[in-house]
């Protein structure tokens, strides 16, 4: 799984730990790594994706509908699930200014039909920083 | 040297434009079924 990990773009390595039930990811500086092809990647392993996290600096929009969008350049961006935090992101839609956060891009949901994965939203899990 | 009075400013943008380049930075993954 680890070798079929690092040959997904923009994948620098993968450090895989069997015994916490881990995968580590590190992107290359390309922008070109793609969770969701990630959780492909991994499913096509035979190995489940119960939760998958990501670090990421980028801008916050709003969208049309009203919800905000953390976009994450070469256009890359995840629907923001509202929550505590994600309220703290309101006071830089319409800026340049950049947040990093760590969220939650994808959970297994019990009874979910099977089918590809899918990771077009984000749970805000932390703030680490604006500029 | 020309060419240093050129790249030095020009290396500096690229630093600062890197460290607060929008992209993922970390990617991790709990999984299950792994031996």
């Amino acid at each position: 799984m680890q070798k079929h990990l690092e040959r997904q773009a923009g994948v620098q390595n993968a450090v895989v730990s069997l015994r916490d039930g881990k995968v580590d990811i590190t992107p290359k500086e390309d922008g070109l790594i793609d969770p969701a092809q990630l959780l492909k990647a991994t499913y096509d392993s035979g190995v489940t994706v119960s939760e998958m996290d990501i670090t990421a600096t980028g801008h916050v929009v709003r969208l049309a509908t009203g919800v905000l969008s953390f976009q994450i350049e070469p256009n890359r961006s995840f629907e923001v699930t509202p929550n505590e935090l994600s309220k703290q992101l309101e006071s830089l839609v319409g800026t340049s200014s950049q947040v990093t956060i760590r969220g939650q891009v994808y959970t297994k949901a019990s009874g979910k039909p099977k089918g590809t994965p899918t990771a077009s939203k984000i749970q805000i899990l932390e703030i680490q920083g604006k500029s | 040297m020309i060419w240093k009075r050129i790249a030095a400013p020009l290396l500096l943008m690229g630093l600062f434009a890197g460290g607060a380049q929008a992209q993922i930075r970390h990617v991790e993954m709990r999984v299950e079924g792994m031996t």
